[in-house]
């Protein structure tokens, strides 16, 4: 290993393992092995390291079984890790930062270029292999059997689509004779724009995203579907991630086109308390943090966060250096694309005419109203019990508590309600109410959101003066991180509208030099693919990271990521097409024993569904799937119980969709309350979209099965799946249920047990057709319909 | 992922508690600390806590005047302005209780008798006024939403004692005005979240099989899904966590039958509901929750959060307009079946290892709002905690004459975090979890200033 390697995976063991106790929050035994100081001064029971001598250190005898004592208490480090320590201490036990400076931390270091290595084998098929196979050799394993084309098109589809296949594209794909139905197949799902929806899916998690802003209140962001819409789009139109980035971050500095331009959405799709315009300033705090360390953790894969308040233990990242990043971002304020500049402006000018037409509109409508509503609440207030009477006449402030309960009890009943005040208009106010009502109609028959796209811009060429906290005298210029080589930004030419800070932000980062951008990107493709990143804490590349596993797989990952334009689509067919990819689940016995987690490869890991995945997947058996694509946050019908914990009023938290048609679309296009979750997705982790999410949690929980079981969402689509699977008798319906539910026909056995099953329920529940639903209920709930081999 | 029995067993909240696994005790600690459980009583919408538990004879006194000098100075709260606003005396007679002699207001007759019981904490304080931040801060220790809640952590570190029921549940009415986040988990799994218990039949969702289907074909369904489920695990044997998933419908199953007994109130005597207020018009919906409370601390369930005034326009928060009203109404609804949980409790000798803890969002401004209201007030407010084997009958810190700071022994969230913690064997400096490279405490980088010893009299 590498020096720099060396230092920096045994300082980060350290810290994984010992520094909760022995740190700079606790000091058990009066010791602290968070510097290299501290390890040589060491605790009560006398220095902790002697550099150069492993066995006459105390810190290398409690963790390989030479004392009494054995550290670390939570389980003895694995015998590489003991290995890493020894040549550590061998080798001088140096202190990266001491050591090599800041800059030689290995993910700060440019991406080198790398050859794949040489190696004579059928099973390399790409380079992706070459890396794998390597590893696998080395660790004394061998790779899985490639898997059959039923898994392999479930797998491909679920990984690109997030939808699994229909019996029938199982069908055609296992009879295609090509030599290349595999290529063929993960070119065609690439091209499909179901791909978009998938990987939107992604993006979205990490850039915290939601249709409300949280909070109390939790009011609707009106339009922040429309920067959900470009995520999907830029996804399948294989937007270079550079691209994607700049957009993203500086669109409104760098490009004319609006389309570009929305993705600056990125900066106003989070939580935020706005709405109160109450506590500016807190919310400003709240704010400048929300986008360093979402920037930081999504684009660049660092954890900064910890620098806010002083300067980081672990990364070369000071607290001033967090500053200058939010120096970037001061000047922002919240602004909106006119994606058709026209259509736009007449939008606006419509908005403000129909506003001034509504005041005098409720004025004429409350003028006719007005009489009446004083005789009903006479009349209504006359037939109350007399004590409850004198509470209405009395002045509010000097009702008693009893006059006061009476007050509120009453107050509802005998406010008239509008079908009784209509029913009391003359003729002639009838037919002027109906003029008022057509004239609200033909205000609003064509109410739609406008053509705009939530976005940002900057207050001016000179942003606010940004200081770190206690230190007011000296104002922070903005500029990256230093221990990536950043400087200063300067200040805009002279006429500039913004101060192109962002921009210079975002070109930073796009850059093909960056040590970063491309690794961190790479990698969370592959953990999408995988189940684990090459280096496992996706959105961390500092020094608390966990090491590669592939370090160099990953620089050849980078590097070639770059060179074919930062195109995801090929990363995605490059990461595919692998022997790596197209193996079976089953790991071998010694896979088992020596790699449990599955980090070195030698079989496919299996991942259950995820949220989304699980009902799209429901929706498809029962053939129900609405495709549409696009648009506004589409509101399903829930139960009461279901509902459940809403901050506000049903009413207006929670406005159904009005076409019942638009509640079968895919999950990305349901409503993302920040407050409030679907039950079905937040059982199966869905994030909150409060912070960035960069790996969704897999939990196996029992409310999770009795949602998935006994949900209305379950039952109904259970019957929609029986009512289009009632042709032929019981072998055939259960054939019919089984190719809906699992893409295949069930075995002679299977048949056997669902003949029994529906028998049994049709007398149970008195219809086939209910019996039926009950099978496609049962294999909705099944680990094979649950799970991806 | 090739987790271990034990791993999936410990994340799902359902086997060893981390406290068992890796020796969160500290050494030096009191091992007098007894705490198996708590019952968390919070009173949504902000309690005046110059009239219940924080007598400030100054207001009275100075009933009408704005505060003197730079008193209001630096305090900041949505409606009203600290230099301008005037002080309004507390409606309500405060009384010397119990052996003690501590000072409870006359809005707590009930609670008062149990007055012995209490440990009360008068120096809280935060600063977040307004009511979702404010209930973020005390339930996960922060006031933006995404934390892990204090609920999830402790069984997180506790594991179950039952696994047929959830190790934390929550009972509220629905309307929380931070939304279901405040008993959220965060970044730990899914498994530490709270469980929203409701009333009626059915206190899980979807616990009840679908409309129309009967047990029998429930049972049938089920049987189907664990016979296709084994089929499917002999040739995949290696991977626990389909095993996991199978015992996870056992499970749910198990939950259909014991979650509906767990809240079958039927089986409770006349007396024990009377106790409660049960079937009185005013107490008769907390006391259910209350004896619903102590119906699940008796059946392992570790951590029972239990919010009061969670119906949209029937909160604490009426305070604003109406001091007066609101704060008779919503204490009568809480008083008998808050002492009656205490009486309950101890009779059954369950007290002694179940903390109850009883606390707001925040307090209320000592100084008026319109003519008979209280603003938000952050600044200094109280709580109180009784069981366990702390030492009741007690105060703990205080605020400033006019009720307006916390003064001496201020504690602020984190404190009462790690002190909770602590009352239930754990040490919050090691209660940690992985999240993005770093080790995530509930009590973040504070906490110093915990209570345990104060608490425990040791």
């Amino acid at each position: 290993m590498p020096a720099a390697d060396l230092n920096g995976s045994a300082v980060a063991l350290l810290s994984q393992k010992c520094q909760s106790c022995h740190g700079a929050q606790v000091q058990l035994s009066g010791l602290r092995l968070d510097t290299r100081e501290a390890i040589l001064h060491g605790g009560k029971q006398g220095p902790a390291l002697t550099p150069g001598k492993p066995q006459d250190s105390l810190l290398f005898r409690v963790i390989s079984g030479g004392e009494k004592v054995a550290m670390p208490p939570t389980g003895p480090l694995s015998p590489a890790e003991v290995t890493l320590l020894r040549e550590w201490i061998t080798a001088g036990a140096i202190w990266p930062t001491e050591a090599v400076g800041a800059k030689k931390w290995w993910s700060f270091e440019k991406v080198k270029p790398v050859k794949p290595p040489a190696l004579a084998d059928a099973w390399v098929r790409t380079p992706v292999d070459a890396f794998i196979l390597q590893q696998l050799r080395a660790k004394g394993l061998s790779a899985a059997p490639e898997a059959d084309r039923r898994t392999l098109i479930r797998r491909a589809m679920l990984d690109l689509h997030g939808l699994p296949p229909t019996s029938a594209e199982v069908a055609a794909f296992e009879k295609d004779p090509a030599p290349d139905a595999y290529e063929k197949l993960i070119d065609r799902l690439l091209a499909s724009t179901r791909y978009g929806e998938k990987w939107g899916k992604n993006w979205l998690d990490l850039v915290r995203y939601g249709d409300t802003s949280g909070f109390e209140q939790d009011p609707y962001l009106l339009y922040a579907w429309r920067y959900r819409d470009y995520v999907i789009d830029s996804f399948n139109a294989d937007k270079p991630y550079d691209r994607f980035v700049k957009e993203q971050l500086a669109g409104d500095e760098i490009y004319e086109e609006p389309a570009a331009q929305q993705g600056t959405g990125y900066y106003t799709v989070g939580p935020n308390r706005d709405m109160l315009f109450k506590v500016e300033d807190i919310n400003r705090v709240e704010t400048m943090t929300d986008f360093v360390d979402t920037t930081s953790s999504v684009f660049l894969g660092l954890t900064v966060g910890c620098a806010r308040c002083h300067d980081h233990k672990y990364d070369p990242i000071s607290q001033k250096d967090y500053f200058r990043l939010q120096a970037i971002f001061a000047p922002i304020v919240k602004s909106r694309v006119f994606l058709t500049y026209n259509l736009a402006r007449q939008y606006d000018l419509q908005e403000n005419t129909r506003q001034w037409k509504l005041y005098d509109l409720a004025d004429e409508f409350q003028r006719m109203r007005a009489p009446y509503v004083k005789r009903l609440r006479a009349e209504k207030l006359a037939q109350l019990p007399k004590d409850i009477q004198v509470a209405f006449e009395t002045e509010e402030e000097q009702r008693t508590p009893q006059q006061k309960a009476g007050f509120e009890m009453y107050a509802k009943k005998v406010a008239p309600r509008d079908d009784e005040v209509f029913a009391l208009l003359s003729p002639d106010e009838k037919s002027m109410l109906d003029r008022v009502k057509t004239r609200l109609l033909s205000l609003y028959s064509n109410y739609a959101p406008g053509p705009f796209s939530p976005s940002v811009t900057d207050s001016g060429p000179l942003g606010p003066p940004v200081y770190m906290p206690g230190k007011e005298s000296d104002e922070i210029p903005p500029g990256f991180l230093s221990a990536l080589g950043g400087g200063d930004i300067p200040a805009p030419p002279p006429g500039s509208a913004t101060t192109l800070r962002r921009k210079a932000l975002a070109e930073w980062i796009a850059s093909p030099d960056h040590p970063l951008t491309a690794r961190v990107a790479v990698n969370r493709v592959w953990q999408a693919h995988f189940g684990r990143g090459l280096v496992a804490t996706t959105s961390d590349f500092g020094a608390r990271s966990t090491p590669p596993t592939h370090p160099e797989l990953l620089e050849w990952l980078a590097g070639d990521f770059v060179a074919k334009g930062w195109s995801f689509k090929q990363l995605h067919r490059t990461l595919m097409l692998s022997s790596v990819y197209r193996q079976q689940t089953k790991p071998s016995p010694a896979a088992l024993t020596k790699d449990p987690e599955n980090q070195w490869l030698s079989h496919f890991t299996r991942r259950r569904l995820e949220a989304e995945e699980v009902r799209d997947a429901v929706l498809l058996s029962a053939g129900t799937l609405n495709p549409k694509m696009h648009g506004k946050p589409v509101v399903p019908a829930l139960a009461a119980e279901e509902l459940y914990g809403m901050s506000q009023p049903l009413g207006n938290a929670w406005v159904v969709t009005s076409d019942p048609t638009e509640h079968t679309r895919r999950s990305i296009y349901m409503i993302s309350r920040r407050n409030f979750r679907m039950p079905l997705l937040e059982v199966f982790d869905r994030p909150e979209g409060v912070l960035s999410c960069a790996r969704r949690e897999s939990s196996t929980t029992p409310t999770q099965s009795l949602s998935l079981l006994n949900s209305d969402f379950t039952r109904n689509q259970a019957l929609a799946l029986a009512a289009s699977s009632l042709r032929g008798d019981e072998a055939a319906i259960s054939e019919a249920v089984f190719l809906s539910t699992l893409a295949r026909r069930p075995d002679a056995n299977e048949l056997i047990l669902a003949r029994e099953f529906l028998t049994k329920q049709t007398q149970l529940l008195g219809s086939v057709e209910k019996a039926a639903a009950e099978l496609a209920r049962g294999l909705f709930n099944t680990n094979e319909f649950l799970y991806v081999d | 992922m090739y987790t271990s029995r034990r791993q999936f067993l410990s994340r799902a909240g359902q086997g060893f508690g981390l406290v068992a696994l890796s020796g969160l005790m500290q050494e030096n600690l009191l091992a007098a600390t007894k705490a198996k459980r708590i019952i968390y009583l919070f009173m949504h919408g902000g309690v005046s806590h110059v009239d219940t538990f924080d007598p400030k004879p100054a207001l009275a006194k100075y009933n009408g005047q704005p505060l003197p000098g730079s008193f209001g100075e630096g305090l900041v709260t949505s409606r009203i302005d600290f230099r301008k606003a005037r002080m309004l005396a507390s409606p309500w007679n405060f009384t010397r209780s119990g052996q003690s002699g501590i000072e409870i207001s006359d809005l707590y007759p009930h609670v008062q008798k149990h007055a012995d019981k209490l440990a009360v904490i008068r120096s809280c304080h935060g600063d977040a006024f307004d009511h979702a931040p404010a209930i973020n801060l005390r339930t996960s220790g922060n006031q933006f939403p995404g934390r892990p809640s204090l609920g999830a952590w402790a069984t997180y570190g506790l594991g179950s004692e039952n696994k047929n029921l959830p190790s934390f549940v929550v009972m509220s009415d629905g309307a929380m005005k931070s939304g279901a986040g405040a008993y959220g988990s965060g970044f730990l799994p899914a498994a530490y979240q709270g469980t929203a218990f409701r009333s009626g039949q059915n206190p899980v969702l979807h616990l009840a099989s679908p409309a129309g289907i009967t047990p029998e074909a429930q049972k049938e369904t089920l049987s189907l899904i664990d016979r296709m489920n084994r089929r499917h695990f002999a040739t995949r044997e290696e991977d626990s966590t389909l095993e996991a998933r199978i015992s996870s419908y056992e499970l749910a199953y198990r939950m259909q039958s014991e979650a509906p007994d767990a809240v079958d109130l039927t089986k409770e005597s006349a007396a024990a509901k009377a106790l409660y207020g049960i079937d009185e018009p005013m107490t008769d919906d907390f006391g259910r929750k209350c004896l619903l409370a102590r119906r699940l601390v008796e059946r392992g369930v570790r951590f029972v959060q239990l919010y009061q005034g969670t119906n949209l326009g029937d909160d604490w928060d009426d305070a604003h307009l109406d001091l007066l009203g609101s704060h008779n109404k919503m204490a009568k609804k809480s008083d008998q079946p808050i002492a009656g949980l205490l009486t309950d409790l101890a009779s059954r000798g369950l007290l002694d290892s179940t903390l109850v803890v009883w606390s707001s969002e925040f307090g209320r401004t000592p100084l008026a709002e319109g003519k008979n209201g209280r603003d938000h007030h952050p600044y200094g407010f109280t709580m109180w905690m009784a069981g366990a084997g702390i030492a009741g009958g007690r105060v703990l810190g205080s605020t400033d004459e006019f009720g307006l700071r916390a003064v001496e022994q201020r504690k602020d969230v984190h404190d009462v975090h790690a002190t909770l913690l602590r009352l239930l064997g754990m040490d919050h400096l090691k209660l940690t979890y992985r999240y993005q490279s770093r080790d995530m405490r509930l009590t973040d980088v504070h906490g110093e200033n915990e209570f345990t010893s104060w608490l425990m009299n040791a």
